[in-house]
């Protein structure tokens, strides 16, 4: 008996303008409304929509044999509400497949803050019951980023299952297809990606050169059934921009999608599971203890594509630096747009592999190089620090006025009791951006 | 490099000019393509016109000393002559001018050198003729277009298969606002009369389809490599960056370069952060109007203006400083950052050029963007880690790019027409 359970991430940042130097201090629009409209526009044509239609008439015509598992990040969730509500809608009468849990911003703040990952988290919980009116008990951290401490930390959310790469070099001799405990999280489920058969559609799909193009329904039915005997549950993780924009209409992808329920459900062993029918379902095999970061990009899957060079550091650095300071500033707007500012796709524009590892990371790069996406991302903290001043000084102000009417009461500012340097990292530029 | 009939392959060369005496980047491509080209094998005879303004920098004597050639393959021929490197014109006529003065009433009447530039480069090929006839070569590679009526004589003479290099074009030169005919025609003639045009970028290549009706078929894109350097040079400069960065121009000060475009984005920069030296290395027909401007401007106290730099003020200049800026209006190819980038200084470079075809460890700026430039520069000098990393993996570009490469598609395409049969 074979499980196959797919599981599409769909997201989508909030892309930078290329912020100069000169608009620090002067221009608190930071994001390419037009770019990221013109983007969601069409992906929705070319993706989300067909995919989206096509999935819900698959899971009609199966009757209950066909599901599938979805993560729509926050961001991407906004961006549809704002530019494409027809997509928002579609995503609603997939009411019944399986809604995910993630980070509202598709951060990495795991990896440096761990309170802001907690609220981005609970965020996108409520988000995810506000519109789906579903209460996830999957969790699948930002481009599958895992390890032993995170599942502990997860467990500590409440939520049941997590999901993670099956990386060769974590897994070895042992198969992706069973059900693992994490070592740190004995209540968790530990889900993880058959990259081997993913990556066939989602990466080599209209490869060409690839020794098995083209792809048949019935060539690949037979490569999940193979599973049989070893392993319950072929899990199917990739990005859902697959269907329509990374594998364009033409290479006969919805087709391939729509023939492989029936050809997969041709034998009666098999079927399909959301991620936590999964769960339900199949006992664990064994315990995994995974000690460092891995995740599902590039081929080190490790974080070297968010956080592999200097760039990539001082900004991240710099950024979860600046968060305390605009947490303590107390303005909701400015913290949306840090949070804005912690969607991972930020770094990975600045990764500076592909200039020798191909053109994955250029196909999807708004810059013209790795290091306009630092200099925009670097002057747009640099105005956010402005911001977070010209709010304390408005406090302060009105502090003073409060003290002078009551002079024997203590200043309960919270900027009084910060912790945090306010000397300039040498991440900031050293000038005076208010002087005209 | 074995040919059918197992003969070494031999090419005939026209050049006009070679460093060490330096008008311009044209010689020093030269200089190093025909090394490499020696490197792997190929015999070169490197005919040039040699008059009296190069006699005087003590030119050509250096060159026959010198040992980099490997095995002799390399001969120099020297052709008396007027015609130089850059030359338009106007300077031909200054030129030929202080040659007559030079010239005893009695000497005039019987002048060795053409009353101007274009009968110059008709009597260069009569010669270059000659020479043809006597020597031994399969093929003829010219490097722009002074050289190209002799090209043609040759090819005529010997029937060869004949390569123009076109490294740059009258339009590049001149903005494309005040194109000589003359020019033009001249250019022109060489690329229509050749069996193949070699290009230094793409950039140059959609030059010579719009502007001179070469067919797409014909052209080849041979970009050029970076000069290895010496990186020990030393400068103490230790006084100005107590206070100050620099930020480096080098290039003629000419419309083509766009140093008014440096200027307007200095004056951006220094509205921000006061503590830049600017320092525009070189002269040129615009060098007055642009020292006008920084003092119109009020910020002639942050400017350097050294004049003509020589090679090894050149490595000095790029080794002392925190930011190069190349804004060139038009630059088919432009080796100047790649100077730049030997000695671990970060570039930013005008879209608008070859080079930019092959970089990705630098800073890329449309010329007309003097806001995105002074931004670019601001953020190399106070993103610590942007300027490391850039200096850091641009140094290791720059390394990458030998002239191996660019020799190896000279031969490519010296094979495709001998094996044509040509």
């Amino acid at each position: 008996m074979v499980s196959v359970c797919f599981y599409f991430q769909v997201h989508q940042p909030f892309r930078l303008r290329k912020y100069s130097v000169f608009d620090i201090g002067n221009n608190s629009e930071y994001f390419d409304e037009y770019k990221n409209k013109e983007v969601i526009k069409k992906v929705a044509k070319k993706c989300y929509l067909p995919t989206n239609k096509l999935l819900l008439k698959l899971i009609r015509k199966h009757k209950g044999k066909f599901n599938v598992s979805f993560s729509l990040s926050g961001v991407v969730l906004e961006q549809f509400e704002m530019y494409a509500p027809e997509v928002l809608h579609s995503f609603k009468e997939l009411a019944r497949t399986g809604f995910l849990n993630e980070t509202y911003y598709h951060s990495l703040s795991f990896l440096f803050d761990k309170e802001e990952f907690k609220e981005q988290v609970m965020l996108h919980k409520q988000k995810i019951k506000d519109l789906f009116g579903q209460e996830a008990k999957v969790f699948r951290n930002t481009e599958l980023i895992y390890n032993n401490e995170l599942a502990n930390f997860v467990q500590g959310l409440g939520y049941k299952i997590i999901l993670a790469e099956g990386a060769d070099h974590i897994l070895g001799w042992r198969s992706p297809n069973f059900i693992y405990i994490p070592k740190t999280a004995e209540n968790m489920r530990l889900m993880l990606k058959n990259y081997k058969l993913s990556d066939d559609i989602a990466f080599r799909f209209s490869n060409k050169g690839w020794i098995e193009y083209p792809l048949t329904v019935d060539k690949y039915a037979q490569w999940i059934s193979r599973a049989n005997g070893n392993g319950y549950v072929v899990n199917l993780f990739m990005d859902y921009e697959t269907f329509g924009e990374h594998q364009w209409e033409d290479t006969g992808i919805f087709e391939f999608l729509e023939h492989l329920p029936k050809e997969i459900l041709k034998h009666p062993d098999n079927n399909f599971v959301t991620v936590s029918e999964a769960a339900d379902r199949y006992d664990p095999v064994a315990e995994l203890d995974i000690h460092h970061f891995m995740s599902w990009a590039d081929i080190e899957r490790d974080l070297s594509a968010w956080l592999g060079n200097s760039l990539q550091n001082a900004a991240a650095n710099e950024l979860y630096r600046i968060g305390r300071l605009v947490k303590e500033a107390g303005n909701p707007k400015l913290l949306e747009k840090w949070r804005k500012l912690t969607t991972s796709d930020h770094f990975y524009y600045m990764c500076i592999k592909w200039f020798s590892d191909g053109d994955v990371h250029k196909y999807f790069n708004p810059y013209d190089t790795p290091y306009e996406g630092f200099i925009a991302f670097m002057n747009v903290l640099n105005d956010i620090v402005i911001r977070v001043r010209d709010i304390k000084k408005q406090k302060k102000a009105v502090a003073k006025q409060k003290q002078e009417a009551y002079t024997h009461q203590a200043d309960t500012s919270s900027f009084a009791h910060s912790f945090i340097s306010e000397h300039p990292s040498e991440n900031l530029l050293d000038i005076d951006f208010t002087k005209k | 490099m074995e040919k059918e009939g197992g003969k070494n392959l031999k090419v005939l060369m026209l050049g006009w000019e070679l460093p060490p005496f330096f008008a311009g980047g044209v010689g020093v491509v030269c200089y190093h393509l025909s090394r490499a080209l020696c490197e792997q094998g190929l015999d070169i005879t490197y005919v040039m016109p040699f008059g009296p303004t190069m006699a005087r920098s003590d030119y050509m004597k250096v060159m026959v000393t010198d040992h980099l050639f490997p095995k002799m393959r390399f001969r120099l021929k020297e052709v008396d002559s007027l015609l130089g490197a850059y030359l338009t014109p106007e300077d031909y006529d200054e030129e030929f001018r202080k040659y007559l003065m030079s010239l005893s009433p009695k000497e005039r009447a019987k002048a060795l050198y053409g009353p101007n530039v274009f009968q110059e480069a008709y009597l260069f090929a009569r010669k270059v003729r000659l020479i043809a006839m006597q020597e031994d070569f399969d093929i003829i590679h010219a490097h722009d277009h002074w050289t190209f009526p002799a090209a043609i004589a040759a090819k005529e003479a010997t029937g060869k298969p004949l390569v123009v290099h076109v490294h740059i074009t009258e339009f590049d030169k001149t903005g494309g606002a005040s194109v000589n005919q003359r020019v033009y025609d001249m250019e022109r003639e060489g690329m229509y009369a050749a069996d193949l045009v070699i290009v230094v970028s793409n950039f140059i290549k959609q030059r010579l389809i719009d502007n001179y009706g070469v067919p797409e078929w014909k052209i080849r894109v041979v970009h050029n490599a970076a000069e290895p350097m010496d990186k020990s040079i030393f400068h103490d400069a230790s006084k100005i960056k107590e206070t100050d960065k620099i930020v480096l121009f080098i290039g003629r000060i000419t419309l083509q370069k766009g140093p008014d475009y440096f200027v307007e984005a200095a004056k951006k920069v220094l509205e921000k952060d006061p503590n830049v030296k600017f320092i525009m290395a070189g002269t040129g027909d615009m060098l007055p109007r642009i020292i006008e401007r920084v003092a119109e401007l009020g910020i002639a106290d942050r400017f350097i203006f050294p004049g003509f730099v020589n090679r090894e003020e050149v490595a000095k200049l790029n080794k002392i400083a925190d930011v190069f800026v190349m804004p060139s209006v038009s630059e088919p190819f432009g080796i100047v950052p790649l100077e730049a980038m030997w000695q671990e200084t970060p570039a930013i470079i005008s879209r608008q050029s070859g080079v930019s075809e092959v970089l990705n460890h630098v800073l890329k700026v449309d010329f007309w963007d003097i806001s995105d430039i002074a931004s670019k520069i601001l953020a190399l000098l106070h993103y610590r880690s942007l300027h490391d990393q850039i200096k850091h993996h641009g140094s290791l570009e720059v390394r990458t790019l030998t002239w191996e490469g660019p020799a190896k598609k000279c031969i490519e395409v010296y094979n495709e027409l001998i094996n044509k049969g040509m």
